[in-house]
């Protein structure tokens, strides 16, 4: 028996946030710790910097094109997230809107593809995006070492989510406003980009910080699709590697290199956060 | 500004027709309204006439175009849905002038058609309002100041009233009417209410189980229903209709008997569905203004619902009251009579009463087909259909 039920769950409120929060957050204070401690101190790191180097934030943009790397990252995030959204628009239109034969089967084809570890993927696409693939003889492009080599796959991983997120948005929009478009002298594109977007901009929004995250944090093909170079379109994994030279590894550069690369993502998310919010929640009770 | 002309137009699901080759003439400037039971087809015949609907056969004429195969922005019409369909993102002006984008219009034209379109629904000064912001009432008007403000050649609208409380309703009808005069544009109105199609349009077309009924004037409609369909449908409340057989020159039902001038093609024996209005049923102690009275019947007045300008009062025939009071019967298995009386009339429930029908308005249907033989049982007039 619980004698004061209110003030009980409030601390237990606290307590598991609290732990929740420690959890989460301890990495990255951890990271902080590191990059703070100069370099000859790192054999000795404990809950506090052993020593206090705020330098390491603008060394490692000295010792490696940093700015680049992140760059080079938020712009296979933005193309790929551009890709995602755009096929996945048009479909979640065709199979939140359309009545057809075959539509579940199809979208839960669609939907296996995401089933699949990309390891899977790996060899067949990097033989056919190497140009090493000869159909009818034709050979595939040589898309290694540019954007291509990764754009695509990412896209490819990313968009069953995204078609799934749209679908289910763009299925709530009541069908009056589509036909209100089209009878006001709109094709079904022109309603899908007038109308129906912008009613679902939380959908939408959901599905691009989603695919911007996930293509901004990939390591597997980020890794294998280029020799490493900035030059070759390698993304911020590639960066933060050119801390781990012949001598040893600077695992101070290395911290402060993740804690730098992860402003990008923290400005969408600050950005996008209402929407986010609102598009994880509201799904499902929408007029 | 232009006729409709849909010549056997039909839609068909899989197995299931929902419209069956309608014929419809509308003519430049006529307010027609679709009236008919929900599942009746009409709506459908409205999308297809929009182009929101694919149809299966058949064709459709506006002004001298066929349109029948057109996406709806080449049609050139304008449509208002029951569900009003503002665009929730866009406020007021921007819902009003959307179609004028889409179409390129210059910003002046596009401004002064918008203006022109607000003060005509009398919603001036409201175009930086967003549609959550105003009333229904409100909503619609602007739905349909987006649909004017095009000028197209045809209105579509599909039960536009229907979500409004009864009272608004009632205030937007003769805003619609009144929209109608000063635009006169051809309207075509869908709706199930058929006080609606009553109040409002020049001609109102019956549909039934996707067929259409009859196509004509109100009032038409009301006094020389076509079928058994129209007559139970058109008027509030309903008329009554009795089963009855041809018996030289009268009508027999189980209960009474009407003398009736022949018809033809009836003979002795003929099954016949008898209608009478309620309002054409008389108390036989005042039929002073009935012209042609039949002959009186004794009937119970079993349930009263006065309604403070008349008074509804269903009736039983006497055989089948007794029977009821015996328990020999089920209360669902006694023919029922609704008539309408003036309110002062002092009828109490259980009353006997002996009413009596005004001949020169009771209707004769035939039994197996349902269509109408004759709007008048007396010799004099000759109105048959």
């Amino acid at each position: 028996m619980i004698r004061n039920p209110e003030s009980t769950y409030r601390i237990l409120f606290y307590f598991a946030t609290g732990g929740f929060l420690i959890a989460t957050l301890f990495p990255f204070y951890y990271l902080a710790v590191i990059a703070l401690t100069p370099r000859g101190n790192l054999y000795d790191v404990g809950v506090t910097p052993n020593g206090f180097n705020p330098g390491a934030f603008i060394e490692i943009f000295q010792i490696a094109p940093l700015h680049h790397f992140i760059f080079n990252g938020v712009v296979l995030a933005l193309l790929t997230t551009a890709i995602v959204l755009v096929i996945a628009s048009i479909t979640g239109y065709v199979f939140g809107r359309f009545e057809f034969r075959g539509r579940i089967p199809l979208m839960l084809i669609v939907l296996a593809i995401s089933y699949f570890p990309p390891a899977a993927f790996l060899i067949p696409l990097f033989e056919m995006l190497t140009g090493n693939l000869t159909v009818f003889g034709l050979s595939s492009p040589d898309l290694f070492n540019t954007p291509g080599a990764m754009v695509m796959p990412f896209s490819a991983l990313f968009l069953p989510l995204s078609i799934f997120i749209l679908t289910t948005f763009f299925s709530q929009i009541p069908d009056g406003l589509e036909d209100a478009a089209r009878v006001e002298g709109s094709t079904r594109l022109g309603a899908l980009y007038r109308v129906i977007m912008p009613l679902s901009a939380p959908g939408l929004a959901t599905a691009g910080v989603l695919t911007f995250i996930f293509t901004y944090n990939e390591f597997f093909f980020s890794f294998l699709m280029t020799d490493g170079s900035a030059d070759s379109w390698a993304p911020l994994v590639w960066g933060i590697l050119q801390y781990q030279t012949q001598y040893g590894e600077l695992y101070n550069y290395m911290a402060a290199s993740a804690l730098v690369g992860m402003i990008p993502v923290a400005m969408l998310v600050l950005f996008a956060q209402r929407h986010i919010i609102s598009g994880l929640t509201q799904g499902a009770l929408k007029e | 500004m232009s006729d409709v002309i849909l010549e056997d137009l039909s839609k068909s699901y899989r197995d299931v027709i929902a419209v069956n080759k309608i014929n419809l003439d509308i003519e430049d400037g006529e307010f027609v309204t679709l009236v008919g039971p929900s599942g009746c087809g009409k709506s459908t015949t409205l999308e297809m006439i929009a182009g929101l609907t694919e149809r299966t056969s058949g064709s459709i004429t506006i002004g001298d175009r066929e349109v029948s195969g057109l996406p709806p922005k080449h049609r050139n019409i304008a449509m208002v849905f029951q569900n009003i369909a503002l665009f929730p993102h866009l406020n007021v002006y921007d819902n009003v002038s959307f179609g004028l984008n889409i179409r390129d219009y210059d910003g002046a034209e596009t401004e002064k058609r918008v203006e022109r379109a607000l003060d005509i629904v009398q919603l001036p000064e409201m175009g930086d309002r967003m549609p959550e912001e105003l009333s229904g009432g409100q909503r619609q008007r602007v739905a349909i100041a987006r649909s004017i403000v095009r000028e197209p050649d045809v209105f579509l609208m599909d039960e536009p009233l229907a979500n409004l409380d009864a009272k608004l309703r009632v205030h937007m009808r003769t805003e619609l009417q009144r929209l109608h005069n000063q635009l006169d544009t051809t309207i075509i109105y869908v709706t199930h209410d058929q006080a609606e199609a009553m109040t409002m349009s020049d001609r109102m077309a019956v549909l039934n189980e996707g067929e259409l009924q009859q196509f004509a004037p109100p009032l038409t409609c009301y006094n020389e229903p076509a079928n058994v369909f129209v007559a139970g449908f058109i008027g509030s409340p309903s008329m009554n209709l009795i089963d009855g057989a041809v018996d030289g020159r009268a009508v027999v039902t189980e209960y009474f008997s009407v003398d009736a001038r022949p018809v033809d093609g009836l003979s002795d024996g003929s099954d016949i569905v008898l209608g009478i209005r309620p309002e054409d049923v008389y108390l036989s102690r005042n039929t002073a203004s009935v012209g042609a009275p039949s002959d009186p019947v004794e009937v119970v007045a079993e349930v009263i619902e006065p309604m403070g300008d008349e008074i509804f009062v269903y009736l039983n025939f006497e055989e089948s009251a007794e029977a009821v009071m015996e328990g020999q019967d089920s209360v669902q298995d006694v023919d029922q009579l609704l008539i309408s009386v003036d309110p002062d009339s002092d009828i109490e429930e259980g009353d006997l009463i002996e009413i009596v029908f005004d001949r020169a308005n009771t209707h004769l249907f035939d039994g197996e087909s349902g269509d109408a033989l004759s709007h008048d049982l007396t010799e004099t007039s000759g109105r048959e259909s």
